[in-house]
């Protein structure tokens, strides 16, 4: 309550929306209505199951799926409504790191080659100060510079997303979307990982938005955790507030079911029954409400507004004060 | 050569071990290379207990489970050691020693395995109904009708909704956590004592996880089965396991009864994989500063390039030179906890 916002955010989402519209003309909603902000050089947690749209919203924020409604005020600017051209020079500023560290590298280029790519979009020129500067990235990721000249597959999984983050840093972005960075890395090797995104964004000022389903990695790492279900904001707020204090059932639940590497503190039951619904038909009212261990009929009845509910803690339910 | 090895070689099947696998050796060799997968790999399972086997890619955990089953694909082969194993019938059965015909009346009937990813172990042209069927029909002779009747069975044990309807549905009609169900019910459905289940729910979302975990915990009370749980999560580990194997480089390194090994590791690479999973209460301050995380440097080394001694050397902050001229032998530990380590004692 009593801590003011001390910078305006660098990024807000505003009733992000995004619908994929089939042949068959049934439209899947992934995304509907979402809105929170990232402060500069703040990292914010999107947390969610398969099928929360999480992925979908990242994504969109960037463009690299149309948004279908809503809007990204980025630095003061909507792009969302630039043009493509226009978006074309933003893009220097918001870079992407992906899941598969495999999949993502092409596997016929070299990594001078690869990391270049994106300096050849920034209009940097060929010669003496390139190789530098790719030196100087992979230095920076913790690789040995004279790797630059290796191919892909001579590099293990962590070394290869270490490659992926060298990439999106080339251009100096402001911001990153970090799409499950560690989730297919050993599980030795994803504190690697971590503490490198850790500690480039405090010496690059970075502000990051994290995609993650790990809620334990969330926790470490973000400053404010966005937790999402079926397309819409569940909750949002301070990590350590949701953490230590969750308003809403779902958020409960996955807090509940996380396995605990502790065998004393073993889960005593299961809160959640069924499967996430799908969403080409969402429930109505509340899309929580079928898996809801507190629902009423209520609930089936109107969308719960996403009420503000002290600090920066934001929660959609409309049973949160009784609970 | 440790007491331990000796009485583990000469022994007989003990009567509350289902499975024993003794110093087994899956080996993939081909003109350029051999990979030795799995190298002297010894634990028991006792009955009615789950034990967990954990390790990284390369482990060689999900090898191991494919060579009890008979499973292997060429060029692996068992190159030596044991699988003893013990039927309905208390017959003891060396499966190492086992043609590919006389595995037939073993799988299924006596061992059962469900995968990672419920959707490529599916036909995805029979119903799950046929599927679960034709899996009952071949192990006994109930006849069609009996078949049906018994899959519906299984499906409600599985605690699928709607179970009458499901019978008739494909798997792709089927969420990831209902398919993972089918499979459950199908590898149960001749009443195995022994199911292997290899990462069953690493592709499932946590809460259904959390379901799937807590079905295979009920149904292993209710049909008394024994489970070897091959995993790479240690928090799954906690919540289901009675005992653990911990696997690094195709070797065994730590052993222990899962309070035991949580409450203290006897190996650098155990304690070193709970050490980096991120923990809040101990990796953030109370002003939420963030410490950096406990990382093991360097990767999993390949298969077929492991160094000469103990295969975590090159990653360990305790190794010494005697690390690096032999393998360490698995030593005890501590009561029921064995180490592969040479300095287990000072950790």
């Amino acid at each position: 309550m009593t801590q003011p916002m001390d910078e305006t955010p660098l990024l807000s989402v505003r009733g992000l929306t995004k619908h994929f519209v089939g042949r068959n003309g049934r439209t899947v909603h992934a995304v509907e209505d979402v809105s929170f902000d990232i402060r500069r050089g703040t990292t914010v947690g999107l947390v969610g199951e398969s099928g929360s749209g999480k992925t979908t919203a990242g994504r969109s924020i960037l463009r690299l799926v149309e948004p279908s409604g809503g809007q990204a005020i980025f630095d003061g600017t909507d792009i969302f409504a630039l043009n493509p051209r226009e978006m074309k020079d933003w893009r220097k500023r918001l870079q992407i790191v992906f899941q598969d560290p495999y999949s993502s590298l092409n596997p016929r280029m070299r990594i001078d080659a690869i990391i270049g790519e994106a300096l050849d979009a920034r209009g940097y020129p060929r010669g003496a100060k390139r190789r530098e500067r790719i030196a100087e990235l992979l230095t920076l990721v913790g690789l040995p510079p004279e790797y630059s000249r290796r191919f892909p597959h001579e590099f293990s999984g962590g070394q290869r997303q270490r490659i992926g983050i060298a990439r999106a840093l080339a251009v100096e972005p402001d911001f990153i979307v970090a799409d499950e960075p560690v989730s297919a890395l050993d599980v030795s090797v994803q504190a690697q990982v971590l503490n490198l995104l850790g500690d480039l964004q405090q010496k690059l000022g970075l502000t990051m938005l994290f995609i993650a389903h790990d809620l334990s990695v969330v926790e470490y790492l973000c400053d404010e955790v966005v937790v999402m279900y079926l397309g819409r904001v569940m909750e949002r707020g301070p990590s350590r507030q949701v953490y230590a204090q969750p308003r809403h059932p779902y958020t409960k639940a996955l807090l509940a079911t996380a396995p605990v590497p502790d065998p004393t503190r073993k889960r005593t039951h299961v809160p959640l029954q069924g499967d996430i619904p799908s969403p080409i038909n969402p429930p109505s009212g509340c899309v929580f409400r079928t898996r809801c261990p507190v629902a009423i009929d209520a609930c089936a009845q109107t969308i719960p507004p996403v009420d503000h509910i002290g600090g920066n803690h934001h929660v959609a339910c409309i049973r949160h004060g009784e609970l | 050569m440790p007491k331990l090895r000796v009485e583990i070689m000469t022994a007989t099947l003990p009567a509350d071990t289902i499975l024993s696998v003794r110093d087994l050796k899956t080996w993939f060799v081909s003109k350029r290379a051999t990979a030795k997968a799995v190298d002297g790999v010894t634990f028991d399972l006792k009955r009615g207990k789950t034990l967990a086997v954990v390790g990284e890619s390369g482990s060689g955990k999900s090898v191991t489970s494919l060579s009890i089953m008979g499973l292997l694909a060429k060029p692996g082969r068992i190159a030596g050691g044991e699988v003893l194993f013990r039927d309905r019938a208390e017959q003891v059965h060396d499966l190492a020693q086992f043609a590919p015909k006389q595995f037939r009346a073993i799988r299924g009937r006596e061992i059962a395995m469900i995968f990672q990813e419920p959707m490529t172990s599916l036909n995805p042209l029979y119903t799950v109904g046929d599927q679960i069927g034709e899996m009952i029909a071949l192990h006994s002779d109930v006849g069609r009708q009996g078949a049906r009747a018994k899959a519906l069975e299984m499906l409600k044990h599985v605690e699928i909704p709607d179970a009458a309807r499901r019978l008739d549905e494909y798997p792709h009609q089927m969420s990831g956590g209902m398919r993972q169900r089918v499979m459950i019910a199908m590898a149960l459905s001749c009443n195995p004592s022994l199911l292997i289940a290899d990462e069953p729910t690493t592709a499932l979302d946590v809460t259904i996880q959390a379901q799937i975990l807590d079905l295979l915990q009920r149904l292993q009370a209710q049909f008394g089965m024994s489970i070897l749980f091959i995993t790479h999560n240690l928090g799954v580990v906690a919540e289901v396991a009675h005992d653990v194997v911990v696997m690094y480089g195709g070797r065994v390194v730590e052993q222990a009864p899962v309070n035991a090994l949580f409450a203290h590791q006897t190996h650098p690479y155990t304690k070193g994989l709970l050490a980096c999973t991120p923990d809040a209460t101990r990796d953030l301050g109370t002003d939420g500063a963030r410490r950096a995380l406990y990382s093991i440097p360097g990767s999993v080394p390949p298969i077929t390039n492991l160094p000469p001694g103990c295969a975590f050397e090159p990653r360990c902050s305790m190794a010494v030179d005697a690390c690096r001229t032999g393998l360490p032998p698995l030593i005890p530990a501590g009561p029921e906890t064995f180490s592969r380590c040479i300095r287990s004692h000072e950790l």
